[in-house]
């Protein structure tokens, strides 16, 4: 068929309209993920930029570097811990809410409220919860008589990182509640019904039929936390900087003091990439599966 | 369904012990914050001030005065480009197929999820090399690149259930790709562009790692890394600090108690399949 | 297998009244029908029966067993009561495969496994879908999931049955044949069945007896044939049966001690017993109601004139073996249901009769019907 004149225009100007968008997360993420990779195979170190390739020297580094293994190893505890915690504290909050609570909604905006602070607020809250002599947590242990349970929290290199997971997990409880409380109500009420005259009642009726019925928004909880625990720069910043030492030091907070602190820059970008593998083997699979899936 | 008022009590009162663990911080600052240095050391940290004052909250307010400005600025500019070219973005992705069209959003939703660790110094670089370094505008750039992904989504989730027979019939009558946009998609979309906004101003209002690395001076600097520099500056006095995270939260806050369902219907986007 | 006995129920929703002061006896191992239009209460009726719902008030009894009376503090969750449902939706779980999906309320009660065996494998022979046990619902056709729903709920052998509208979901064909299965499943069990739809055809089909309700409110409780031959009002006599009734008003007319009813388009004759009510209540005017298939149509009016009536067609459906007839009568149009063997045409003259044994006199103020013919 012939393209018009017209046609031909309304094409053009749909590419126009389009090409920005395109552009834009074209370059500031595509291009700037290899340019990232480029980096880091470098050798650029100080202010002035190098980009003579030094293969993946930068990355051999990271396997010697005591900095980034422990830095690895507290990330990987970070994901262990605060991902099931948040989500079995969030399904939780979201079975207490199903239960026909008067005031839900006020119960949901303030379990809410945490996740929409940014963390250069929750960072500085806990700090001040954290803190060992007139924090909150310490206060109130002494007040209630329970002061032999006082800790330096977030100053004792031990227990500091157990104490970030904590926070973060007050933190995201609220938004992983708001998952399953939807995936849980979207199950048909007639399914709810049906088990309840089969004969199933109270803790076996989740246990049976709606908890294997959120497989989806496990899922997705999942990944979403699975990922921010890979990113989470700006809470750990602001409350402890990656200390006492490097108690609470993780890939991201280790990526942005050696390349903007130390102007170790190819160094930076080599844990930048792996960071960027890292998250991609994660939500990957996921976008396919869910997805690909639904375009059956 | 008659339940037993005795696990009702208890319901409630798990429920109400919740509320108190995730409003006590909160109420501690709200306390602190307007504190004198006497009240820091005499009270604790839960009871609220025996002579309040407005003192910290007003030092705080003129250190951070102007990133709250700039932050506000960048905020709204980048809100309002990034909700535009993720609505023409969706509209485009459901609306006309073109060959590759699946691919491309799998590419561009992609980008919701990457670290900005991975992107942080080519874009240093390029902001500088744009003049764009420790200005407004750099800001506005960046998170409207950053914010197109998560508004393609959450207006291509929205898009796909108008009908397209609409666009169609507005086909039909000679209506073309832009006039449909205009005429037919944008007046439809009040919904996910108050989702998109509030999401994305939450987002951008919330963000430290960017505004770490494209400010320098006050010119730029956003209210987050202006907070983030209290901690260095005033290290022990408390009511200072969390005066200046009162401020700072007061817009999100607002946001959040006024237009929070929205928000919620943003944090929703993608959880629910099917 | 129990008697339902339901006494002064009444269900509110909001200031809607759902439910509106119901009374029903419904026999042991009866087939019982719920039969009205969309909003009637029907379903909340028969929740409310399940245990599911909790009315207002009113009373509801299995047998000698008080199982809902919120007046006297009496309620038997549904997990207590011993009855099974079946949903219009089917309510399959998606997660479990078919097998475990007929075994659940039997696990539920820790029933043995090899007994959970047997009676599943059991019930899924007698409805055939034995090659389907370890399917999941997903893989299902419809007909097939209607199926796994009504193993579920007979592996359990309750008291009684509860089912809601659970043939509409099905096309046409399927659902007449699931319509006889049900039946001879029925007969086969014996146990009470409360069925909900609002296809009346369905009802009259399956039912022992139907009770028909309208705005919360019982209209009618019979057996198939007494609802359909004696309707006890104009609702019901409208509901039941397709085409629906023709209706017309009527105005008594008195001449010299002789009582008729003018249509207006014929003069009609009336029994004995609606003379003795039109003098009894004073009644000046009537509705009055005809069944399309007690209308018949007549070519040649020259078989006998005697009371018959002119009309001109207006509109013909053929369906398969009957012509439904559409009769125009210049300010009236009547509806008759006619065999097509006849040779009709749309624009010819033809005549009918009503007979007078098969109409049906109601007040039209009330729509009570007046006796029944």
């Amino acid at each position: 068929m012939p393209l018009s004149w017209k046609a031909l225009k309304d094409k053009i100007l749909t590419v126009l309209l389009f090409l920005p968008a395109l552009v834009l997360v074209g370059y500031f993420v595509y291009f700037s993920i290899g340019w990232n990779i480029v980096v880091s195979l470098s050798d650029w170190k100080g202010l002035v930029p190098s980009y003579h390739i030094v293969g993946f020297s930068q990355y051999l580094k990271l396997a010697s570097d005591p900095v980034f293994l422990t830095s690895l190893k507290n990330n990987l505890i970070l994901m262990a811990l605060f991902v099931p915690g948040s989500l079995v504290l969030g399904l939780i909050l979201a079975i207490f809410l199903d239960q026909k609570v008067r005031f839900e909604g006020g119960f949901r905006t303030i379990y809410l409220l945490p996740f929409t602070l940014s963390f250069v607020i929750t960072g500085y809250l806990w700090r001040w919860m954290y803190n060992p002599t007139i924090g909150v947590i310490n206060t109130i242990l002494d007040k209630t008589g329970l002061g032999f349970l006082k800790s330096g929290w977030i100053t004792d290199p031990n227990i500091a990182l157990y104490c970030v997971v904590l926070a973060l997990i007050w933190q995201f409880a609220g938004y992983t509640m708001l998952i399953f409380l939807a995936g849980i109500r979207s199950i048909p009420e007639s399914h709810i019904m049906a088990a309840q005259v089969d004969g199933a009642s109270g803790l076996y009726l989740y246990r049976r039929i709606i908890i294997p019925q959120i497989k989806f928004s496990f899922f997705t909880a999942f990944v979403i936390l699975m990922v921010f625990a890979l990113k989470a720069f700006d809470f750990i910043y602001i409350l402890t900087s990656g200390g006492p030492g490097y108690a609470t030091e993780i890939l991201p907070l280790t990526m942005y003091k050696e390349s903007f602190a130390m102007t170790h820059f190819a160094y930076g970008s080599a844990i930048a990439s792996l960071l960027f593998f890292l998250v991609m083997m994660i939500v990957v699979p996921y976008l396919l599966r869910t997805y690909w899936r639904s375009e059956k | 369904m008659i339940r037993p008022r005795l696990s009702r009590f208890f319901l409630y009162l798990i429920l109400i012990f919740f509320v108190i663990l995730f409003i006590l911080p909160l109420w501690s600052a709200l306390v602190t914050a307007l504190k004198t240095e006497q009240d820091l050391i005499y009270t604790t940290p839960i009871e609220p001030p025996k002579t309040p004052t407005l003192e910290p909250l007003k030092t705080t307010l003129s250190v951070m005065g102007r990133p709250l400005l700039n932050s506000l600025t960048f905020t709204l500019g980048a809100t309002i480009l990034s909700c535009l070219f993720g609505s023409i973005a969706g509209y485009v992705l459901t609306k006309i197929r073109f060959p590759g069209s699946g691919i491309v959003f799998a590419l561009i939703i992609l980008g919701i999820f990457i670290p900005y660790q991975a992107v942080l110094v080519p874009l240093v670089l390029t902001m500088v090399r744009l003049g764009l370094y420790n200005t407004i505008w750099g800001l506005i750039l960046t998170h409207t690149a950053y914010g197109i992904p998560i508004c393609t989504l959450l207006f291509r989730s929205f898009y796909e259930d108008i009908p397209d027979s609409l666009v169609r019939a507005a086909q039909i009558d000679g209506a073309g790709t832009w006039t449909i946009y205009r005429r037919v998609i944008l007046p439809l979309s009040w919904l996910p562009f108050a989702v998109a906004a509030v999401f994305q101003f939450t987002s951008i209002w919330n963000d430290l790692l960017i505004g770490l690395v494209l400010s320098r001076g006050i010119e730029a600097m956003p209210a987050s890394v202006a907070l983030a520099n209290l901690k260095g500056g005033f290290v022990a006095l408390w009511n200072l600090q969390m005066a200046g995270t009162l401020w700072y939260a007061l817009p999100a806050l607002i946001v959040y108690f006024v237009l929070g369902k929205y928000l919620i219907k943003g944090y929703m986007a993608g959880a629910i399949k099917g | 297998m129990a008697k339902v006995i339901i006494k002064n129920l009444k269900k509110r929703y909001g200031k809607a009244e759902a439910v509106e002061n119901l009374n029903l006896e419904i026999r042991d191992g009866e087939f019982f029908v719920l039969l009205g239009p969309s909003g009637c209460g029907k379903t909340t009726t028969l929740l409310c029966i399940a245990g599911l719902v909790i009315p207002e008030e009113g009373e509801i009894w299995f047998g000698e067993e008080l199982v809902t009376s919120k007046e006297k503090g009496s309620f038997l969750r549904p997990q207590e009561r011993d009855v099974a449902m079946v949903f219009q939706d089917y309510a399959i779980y998606p997660h479990l495969t078919v097998f475990r999906n007929i075994s659940f309320p039997l696990e539920v009660r820790g029933v043995s496994r090899e007994t959970i065996e047997k009676k599943v494998k059991g019930v899924a022979e007698s409805l055939g879908i034995s090659p389907l046990l370890s399917r999941k619902p997903a893989q299902l056709s419809g007909g097939q999931r209607q199926r796994v729903a009504l193993a579920r709920a007979i592996v359990r052998e309750p008291k009684v049955f509860l089912m809601d509208e659970p043939l509409s979901n099905l096309d046409a064909k399927l659902r007449v044949a699931a319509r006889a299965e049900l039946k001879k499943l029925h007969e086969k069990i014996k146990t009470t069945i409360v069925y909900v739809t609002h296809d009346q055809v369905e009802a009259m089909s399956i039912g022992n007896r139907i009770a028909i309700l309208n705005n919360g409110r019982l209209e009618q409780v019979g057996t198939p044939r007494e609802v359909y031959d004696r309707p006890a009002n104009i609702f019901v006599a409208s509901f039941i049966g397709s085409p629906p009734m023709n209706f017309f008003e009527g105005n008594v007319n008195r001449q010299d001690e002789e009582i008729a009813l003018d249509l207006g388009f014929a003069l009609i004759k009336l029994p004995e017993e609606i003379k003795k009510a039109i003098v009894k209540e004073g009644l000046s005017q009537l509705t009055v109601g005809i069944r399309p298939e007690h209308i018949e149509i007549v070519k040649e009016k020259g078989k006998s004139t005697e009371g018959l009536i002119e009309a001109k067609i207006d509109i013909i459906e053929l369906v398969g073996k009957e012509f439904i007839v559409h009769l125009d009568l210049g300010r009236w149009s009547i509806v008759s249901v006619t065999s097509s063997n006849l040779d009709l045409r749309e624009g010819e003259i033809v005549w009918f009769s009503l007979d007078i044994n098969r109409v049906h006199f109601f007040e039209s103020q009330t729509g009570k019907a007046l006796s029944t013919s």
